[in-house]
């Protein structure tokens, strides 16, 4: 046994793979074929709580405002409303937070999490994200391997994540659906998962299906091998939804088809109901990939890792595809070898949908100052970016690429209360969450060990107070 | 070459090199963070010739020098990375690339790699655009449970990049070492055990050893030499551990052979920081890992804070690609506790300290190498940068791969066909 050098990052990278799947599971089904609708159905309930009104707080909206000795306030789950001159609302529950000095932004969304699929401990066993088995595994739903008792969860929480998508790994050129979930402890995941956040279905371009599948002498060993994949998956598809559609249309012999998972996936991409997530660095293959999308007549919604997005800033804009990236890992493998730290802020310049991710149990912990980083870069390219719009980046930005920006991602009236209270300014590495909503709720308070939530894997550490 | 040959070679590139030297930079204005009794001065002017520093006071002046206005902005020791593989690797799943490790079983404490580190890599420029000046480079565990020796590399990116060879040796124990030694620790423990008497034997008996009137050993010669190097206090041995009782198992066996020990990992260090402290042993953590696994369930983000309280010399480990990172690593280690000097020292001049070339870098005073970064401002900080690297008295090429792929693709959107220019 031996450890390389690259295990870390290399596996991180290894796992990360995203396509976008998307079909609300609560909503009453419009294809009667696709019979999910009725199980697997969201549980989440946001916790009851009293209305919260923090005042005093310098505010960053991500609808590209910075308020200065702003207010927010919280009831009923809502945002009920933002600004500098609310008026404090008498009601005998109301908590009203000095956050004098203090920042305020909606809560961090991670499109790119493997937390629950490859949870903590590491072990072999719990090991779950990426099935391996078939290049094609449109079948497979990462919620069905999510570990609700994952420890990590609680650490993003501190680092303000309130939401995020959990996706399968990048072995497969379609790894399986993604899911999006609320980062509340629950007994199972479906009392995580996010009310009407349309699935993910990742799909993986580039060196992790050849060389995975490749390596066991079978398609795809090559690029080209990939794309041929692909393809075929989405004829059988098409062939698919049209069999369900003519059944519906009354029209053959009045059986319905067969039900087949994989297919189903993938035709409800072909629907517009599931979004593709895909992960995908060189810029070349993301433009293969947009030629794909158009043959079939789907959407990308959002690469990932998209290590070169800057390359192709102006295509991405033209298609309206998001690019999910980091601030500066690269070289651990070939496909990761042109980074630049600017990618963040150059795709952003160009009018695409900028999002940083994360792809790691710690770097979701610090997905603030890893949009700083991304700021920072731009901005010594000669950019003028500003907290208040980098702070998009993992908010707004981040709920349109996986589909819930008209319930989360900014500071709107109505839209769930998904708060973060910072104790500085969050583009500071000495800052730190100190107290984190959801839904209204407050799920995590740094100074009162009694609002931090231990998972039942953490109870295993009997010596730590 | 021979070794002649080779010291002559290193003589002539020290002898360009020294002239080149001659240049002198004047630093205007800035805040010094020295890492002396000095600590941290305002409006600060910092004199360069010859590769040292010259003086660092008020209003200095010196009439043929480059002058350098730094208001606002921080100088700082150059970025001492530890514990990466700068210099052995391009990509890291690109085999060829990549001098990390050696399957080979007769390679263990002895394999050493400074003579691969590739100056021209570039990494070299990207980790010295970052601020990091000189590195601590050590090869990964193949077969043995001893990953080998560990050198102190400069980034100038010259063809003499060494500062000191083989200053370490590196080891592993816990689940890995288990792993590795057929299924326990307990195992590793006799492993490391019966390592060090026999490099004790072979001290002893070397000359007969040597001629072959001796019983065969396990280790090889290499090994039993690298050994007893480490038995004669002349390098540490750093060995990788988590766990607070498997820790203190090491720490035992250090003691029992007379070791100099250093921790590497050492994320239950805090539980047992009073006795590091006690028997004089550093630790080297990555003050942003904090996940959990059943050898560090105890992992916490105040580890850095609790073990500089309790005394004990707390450095970073680093990345390869981008181990100027650290000094992120470094603030969140502030941001949770650990006093901002000690986080900074923490990169700069305890590892001069632990690992030598205390006696000339590692703080900014008159005398010492002229090795330092000017930064931005705040170099702990996310929005921070470093303006100006200079090593060996000379302002380093900012330039990297990365510099150079923005300029290509900056305007893209509106300059389609211009790019593809150097």
């Amino acid at each position: 046994m031996t450890i390389k050098q690259f295990s870390k990052s290399f596996l991180a990278a290894f796992t990360g793979a995203a396509f976008l799947v998307g079909c609300g599971e609560d909503e009453p089904s419009v294809h009667p074929k696709d019979s999910d609708s009725q199980a697997f159905v969201s549980q989440y309930k946001a916790h009851s709580y009293h209305p919260v009104l923090i005042k005093n707080a310098t505010i960053l909206t991500a609808t590209g405002e910075q308020i200065e000795n702003g207010s927010v306030l919280l009831a009923d789950g809502e945002i009920v409303e933002v600004g500098t001159d609310i008026d404090e609302p008498s009601d005998d529950n109301l908590e009203v937070i000095d956050a004098k000095g203090k920042w305020v932004t909606p809560g961090i969304i991670d499109v790119h999490s493997h937390l629950g699929v490859y949870p903590a401990p590491g072990v072999e066993s719990s090991a779950d994200g990426n099935e391996m088995t078939a290049p094609v595994t449109a079948d497979v739903w990462a919620e069905h391997s999510v570990w609700p008792q994952d420890p990590q969860f609680q650490l993003a929480l501190a680092g303000g994540v309130t939401s995020m998508q959990i996706l399968p790994g990048s072995a497969n050129l379609v790894g399986g659906r993604g899911v999006t979930l609320k980062n509340v402890v629950g007994r199972s995941v479906m009392d995580m998962k996010f009310p009407g956040a349309p699935y993910g279905l990742k799909m993986a371009c580039g060196e992790n299906p050849k060389r995975v599948y490749g390596g066991k002498g079978q398609a795809p060993m090559t690029r080209m091998g990939n794309v041929a994949g692909y393809r075929k998956s989405w004829i059988d598809a098409k062939e698919y939804m049209k069999s369900w559609d003519e059944y519906e249309a009354g029209m053959g012999n009045g059986k319905p088809p067969k039900r087949d998972l994989r297919l189903e996936s993938l035709a409800g991409v072909l629907r517009g109901e599931i979004l593709i997530q895909n992960h995908c660095y060189r810029a070349d293959e993301m433009m293969v990939m947009m030629e794909i999308a158009k043959e079939f007549d789907f959407k990308v919604t959002t690469f990932h890792h998209a290590v070169e997005s800057y390359k192709i800033a102006d295509k991405l804009a033209e298609n309206g595809v998001c690019s999910a990236m980091w601030s500066d890992w690269w070289g651990f493998k070939q496909e990761a070898y042109d980074m630049v730290p600017s990618n963040v802020a150059l795709v952003d310049k160009a009018g695409a949908c900028a999002v940083v991710h994360s792809d790691s149990a710690t770097v979701i912990q610090h997905l603030n100052k890893e949009a700083a980083k991304a700021m920072a870069s731009g901005n010594r390219l000669g950019m003028d970016i500003t907290p208040a719009h980098a702070i998009k980046w993992i908010t707004i930005n981040a709920a349109k690429a996986i589909g819930v920006d008209e319930q989360t991602g900014s500071l709107e009236e109505g839209k769930m209360a998904d708060v973060v209270l910072w104790d500085g300014n969050p583009f500071s590495v000495y800052t730190k969450a100190e107290k984190v909503f959801i839904d209204g709720a407050l799920m995590y308070d740094r100074n009162n060990q009694f609002k931090q939530p231990v998972s039942d894997f953490g109870l295993t550490n009997m010596n730590q107070q | 070459m021979t070794l002649l040959l080779k010291s002559l070679a290193i003589l002539l590139v020290a002898a360009t090199l020294s002239s080149a030297n001659a240049e002198m930079i004047l630093i205007k204005n800035a805040k010094v963070y020295t890492q002396t009794s000095a600590g941290n001065l305002e409006n600060t002017d910092v004199l360069i010739e010859d590769g040292l520093i010259r003086n660092i006071g008020e209003d200095l002046s010196a009439d043929d020098a480059r002058v350098i206005n730094a208001k606002g902005k921080v100088v700082t020791p150059g970025i001492f990375a530890l514990m990466n593989q700068i210099g052995l690797v391009e990509v890291s799943a690109v085999e060829g690339t990549n001098d990390t490790a050696t399957e080979t079983e007769v390679l263990g404490a002895s394999f050493s790699v400074d003579e691969v580190f590739n100056p021209e890599s570039t990494l070299v420029p990207m980790n010295r655009a970052g601020g990091v000046t000189r590195t601590l480079i050590k090869p990964y565990n193949g077969n043995s449970l001893f990953a080998g020796l560990g050198s102190i590399m400069d980034l100038a990116g010259d063809y003499d990049p060494l500062i000191v060879s083989d200053v370490a040796v590196f080891a592993i124990y816990g689940e890995h070492a288990a792993s590795m030694s057929g299924g326990s620790r307990a195992a590793a423990l006799q492993y490391f055990n019966r390592a060090f008497s026999q490099a004790k034997e072979f001290s002893e008996n070397s000359d007969a050893i040597k001629s072959g009137d001796y019983r065969e050993l396990d280790l090889s010669m290499g090994d039993l030499e690298t050994l007893s190097r480490v038995l004669d206090q002349d390098i540490p041995l750093v060995v990788n551990v988590n766990r607070a009782n498997d820790i203190l198992a090491v720490v035992d066996m250090a003691k029992k052979h007379n070791i100099k020990l250093v921790l590497a990992g050492a994320a239950e260090a805090w539980k047992v920081a009073e006795q590091l402290a006690t028997a004089d042993v550093a630790v080297i953590i990555d003050p942003m890992d904090n996940i959990p696994s059943f050898e560090s369930l105890g992992k916490r983000y105040d580890n850095a804070a609790l073990l500089t309280k309790a005394g004990v010399d707390v450095m970073f480990s680093s990345e390869t690609h981008n181990a100027q990172n650290v000094r992120y690593a470094a603030g969140n280690a502030v941001a949770y506790g650990m006093p901002y000097d000690k986080a900074l020292a923490a990169m700069t001049s305890t590892p001069a300290k632990v690992f030598g070339g205390a006696s000339n870098y590692g703080k900014l005073m008159p005398g010492f190498k002229a090795e330092l970064v000017i930064w931005s401002g705040d170099p702990l900080e996310v929005t921070t940068y470093a303006e100006s690297v200079i090593i060996d008295g000379k302002l380093t090429d900012s330039d990297t791969r990365a510099k150079r792929l923005e300029r290509r693709y900056k305007d893209i959107s509106n300059d389609q066909n211009t790019f593809y220019r150097k």
